[in-house]
C-alpha cells in the first residue's frame, strides 16, 4: 500500500518585479493507493502548482512531500502528469506518444512496442496507433494522453484539468472512460478541476482549496454509491456544500484582487 | 465496459490520411486560376509586339527571347566561357540550396547552444543581432576577398544572409516551446539531453524552416548579384552578359529563368516542409 503525503508544504514564487509570491501555504494532504481525489478551488489558488510539486517538476519551498515515506526530489517514475489538450507531441504518432516515457527510460524497442500495443488494445485505440495528434478530436487526444500515463504502470496519475478544453458531450464520455480506466487499472488519481459536478461525480474525496495563497480548507468524502449520476439522491447535497465553500473563496479572491488593484 | 461502446461511436473518426478524388479537381482549378494572369500578361505583350509597339526592341516578347534560346542551342557566352542554360540554372540553384542547407543546420545548432545557457545567450545574442540586419548582398565584396571568385563565395553569401537571422529565430522558438510539452516530457522521465533532442529540437524546426523560406528570396537575389559581379556562370551572369552585349533578348531570357527557377526552388522548399515537418497542419 503506497501512500503519498504532503506535510506542511509551501511554495513561494519569485515574481517578475522581484517580490516573493506565496502560492501555497501549509498544505497537509494524504492520498492512499487506489484513491480518486479531486482538488477544487478558485482560479489561481495553486491547484496546478500543487500537482507539479507532487510530480517532482518543481521543488517545494517548505515542508515535504513523501512517496512511501521517501521524499520526492525530482520527477518520480511512479508519478506521471496528464495536462489539458495540447500535451501530445505533435510530431509523434499515437503509438510513439504512448511509448514516449518507455523510450525515455531506455525500454528496448521490441518490448516497448509490445507493451504499447497491448495497452492500446485495452483502451480501444488500436486502430488509431499510426494516427498523428492533429488528426484526432479533442476527446481522442485525451484518451491517448491517459493511455500514455497507464502504459507506465505508474501508481499515481496527476491530472491537471484534463477535460477543461472539451465540449459537454465529450466531457461526459471522457469522465466515463476515466472511471472505467480507474476501475480496471486501479491507479491513484489526483484530479484538479474547476467543475464541482465533475469532482462529485468522479472522486472518493474532494479537497477544497482557498483563494491565493492556497490552503486546504476542507476535505469532503463523497459517500455515494458508484456508478453515480448527477440526478442521484444526495448528489445535490454535496454540490450545495461544495458550492457554498467555493463561493466564499471566490468572493474573497475577488476582493483581494480589487484591493491589490487599488493599492 | 459496455458503455465505452457508445464512446467509440461518438468519438469523431480521425480524418482519413488519403486525398479524396475531388481534391485533384480542386488542385487543377487552382492551377488554372494561377496560370490565367500569366497567359493574359504574355498575351498583351505578344499582341503589342505584333501590332508594332516601339518598345518591343527593348522588351522583346517571350516568343522572341525563347526562340533566341532555341536558336542559340541553349548556349550563351563565347568560346570557352560559354555555358548552356540548364547548366546556368543548376549552378545558381545548387549554390543557393547549399548555402541555405548549411545555414539552416548551423543556425539551429547555434540557436540551441545559445539557449542552453543564460550567460552565453546574454553574451552572444547582441552580436548576432548586430550582424543579422546586414543584407546578404553586402557580404559579396568580403566573400570575394576571402574566397575569390567561385562557388565558395556564393555559398558564403547565402550562408551569411540566413545564418544570423535563423539563429535569432531559433532562440525565439526555443523560448516559445509549449511548457506543457516540456513538463510532460520531464514527468515521463526525459533527461536534460533528451529534453533538448526529443522535445525542443523538433518543436523549433517548423518555425525556423518558415523563416528559412521567407529568407530564401533574399538569399536567391544575393546569389544572382554575386554572379553578376564576378562568378563565371549562373543565371546572374547570363543577365549581365546580355547587358554587356546590348542583347535585350538575353536579359529577358535570364530574368524569365530567374523567376521560374526561384519559384520552383520555393515549391521544393514547401514540399520539404510538408514531408519532413508533416505534423504542422
Amino acid at each position: 500500500m503506497k501512500t503519498l503525503s504532503c506535510l506542511n508544504v509551501g511554495k513561494v514564487w519569485a515574481s517578475a518585479n522581484g517580490l516573493a509570491v506565496t502560492a501555497l501555504r501549509d498544505i497537509d494532504l494524504s492520498v492512499q493507493q487506489g484513491e480518486f481525489v479531486a482538488i477544487i478551488g478558485p482560479s489561481g489558488c495553486g491547484k496546478s502548482t500543487l500537482l507539479e510539486l507532487i510530480a517532482g517538476l518543481e521543488p517545494v519551498s517548505s515542508g515535504r512531500i513523501t512517496l512511501d515515506g521517501k521524499p520526492v526530489t525530482g520527477p518520480e517514475p511512479g508519478v506521471v502528469m496528464v495536462f489539458q489538450e495540447h500535451s501530445l507531441f505533435p510530431w509523434l504518432t499515437v503509438q510513439d506518444n504512448v511509448g514516449f516515457g518507455l523510450a525515455m527510460k531506455g525500454v528496448a524497442r521490441g518490448e516497448r512496442q509490445a507493451r504499447v500495443a497491448r495497452l492500446l488494445a485495452r483502451v480501444r485505440l488500436t486502430r488509431f496507433a499510426q494516427h498523428r495528434p492533429h488528426q484526432l478530436s479533442g476527446g481522442m487526444k485525451q484518451r491517448v494522453a491517459i493511455a500514455r500515463a497507464l502504459v507506465e504502470n505508474a501508481d499515481f496519475i496527476m491530472m491537471d484539468e484534463p477535460f477543461a478544453a472539451l465540449d459537454f458531450q465529450t466531457r461526459v464520455l471522457m469522465q466515463q472512460f476515466l472511471l472505467e480506466v480507474w476501475s480496471e487499472f486501479k491507479p491513484t488519481i489526483v484530479f484538479v478541476t474547476h467543475h464541482i459536478d465533475e469532482a462529485v461525480l468522479l472522486a472518493d474525496r474532494v479537497v477544497v482549496m482557498s483563494a491565493s495563497p492556497g490552503r486546504i480548507i476542507d476535505d469532503v468524502v463523497i459517500d455515494l454509491p458508484r456508478p453515480r449520476r448527477m440526478t442521484d439522491a444526495g448528489f445535490n447535497d454535496y454540490r450545495a456544500r461544495l458550492t457554498g465553500l467555493l463561493e466564499g473563496e471566490v468572493m474573497r479572491a475577488y476582493r483581494q484582487e480589487e484591493e491589490a488593484d487599488a493599492a | 465496459m459496455d458503455r465505452t461502446g457508445a464512446l467509440d461511436g461518438a468519438t469523431p473518426a480521425a480524418t482519413p490520411p488519403r486525398r479524396p478524388a475531388h481534391a485533384l479537381a480542386l488542385a487543377g482549378a487552382a492551377l488554372l486560376k494561377g496560370l490565367a494572369p500569366w497567359v493574359l500578361l504574355v498575351g498583351i505583350w505578344e499582341w503589342a509586339a505584333a501590332v508594332g509597339w516601339s518598345g518591343a526592341t527593348l522588351f522583346p516578347p517571350p516568343s522572341e527571347f525563347l526562340r533566341y534560346a532555341v536558336e542559340s542551342d541553349f548556349r550563351i557566352g563565347f568560346g570557352n566561357e560559354a555555358m548552356t542554360i540548364p547548366v546556368a540554372i543548376v549552378a545558381s540553384a545548387l549554390r543557393v540550396l547549399a548555402g541555405l542547407a548549411i545555414g539552416f543546420v548551423a543556425a539551429i545548432a547555434t540557436g540551441i547552444l545559445i539557449s542552453m545557457s543564460r550567460t552565453v545567450s546574454d553574451m552572444v545574442l547582441p552580436l548576432v543581432r548586430g550582424l543579422a540586419p546586414i543584407a546578404p548582398i553586402a557580404w559579396i565584396p568580403l566573400g570575394i576577398v576571402l574566397f575569390g571568385i567561385g562557388n565558395k563565395t556564393a555559398i558564403f553569401v547565402v550562408f551569411m544572409g540566413v545564418y544570423f537571422i535563423l539563429t535569432i529565430s531559433t532562440v525565439a522558438a526555443v523560448h516559445a516551446v509549449d511548457q506543457r510539452l516540456i513538463k510532460t516530457a520531464r514527468s515521463y522521465g526525459a533527461s536534460n539531453t533528451q529534453l533538448w533532442t526529443r522535445v525542443i529540437f523538433p518543436s523549433v524546426l517548423p518555425q525556423v524552416f518558415t523563416m528559412l523560406r521567407i529568407n530564401f528570396f533574399a538569399a536567391w537575389m544575393a546569389v544572382l548579384a554575386a554572379e553578376m559581379v564576378g562568378l563565371k556562370n549562373g543565371l546572374g551572369m547570363m543577365i549581365i552578359l546580355g547587358r554587356e552585349m546590348f542583347n535585350t533578348r538575353l536579359i529577358l531570357l535570364g530574368m524569365c529563368m530567374v523567376g521560374i527557377t526561384g519559384y520552383l526552388v520555393d515549391v521544393l522548399l514547401v514540399q520539404i516542409q510538408r514531408r519532413i515537418l508533416w505534423w504542422q497542419p
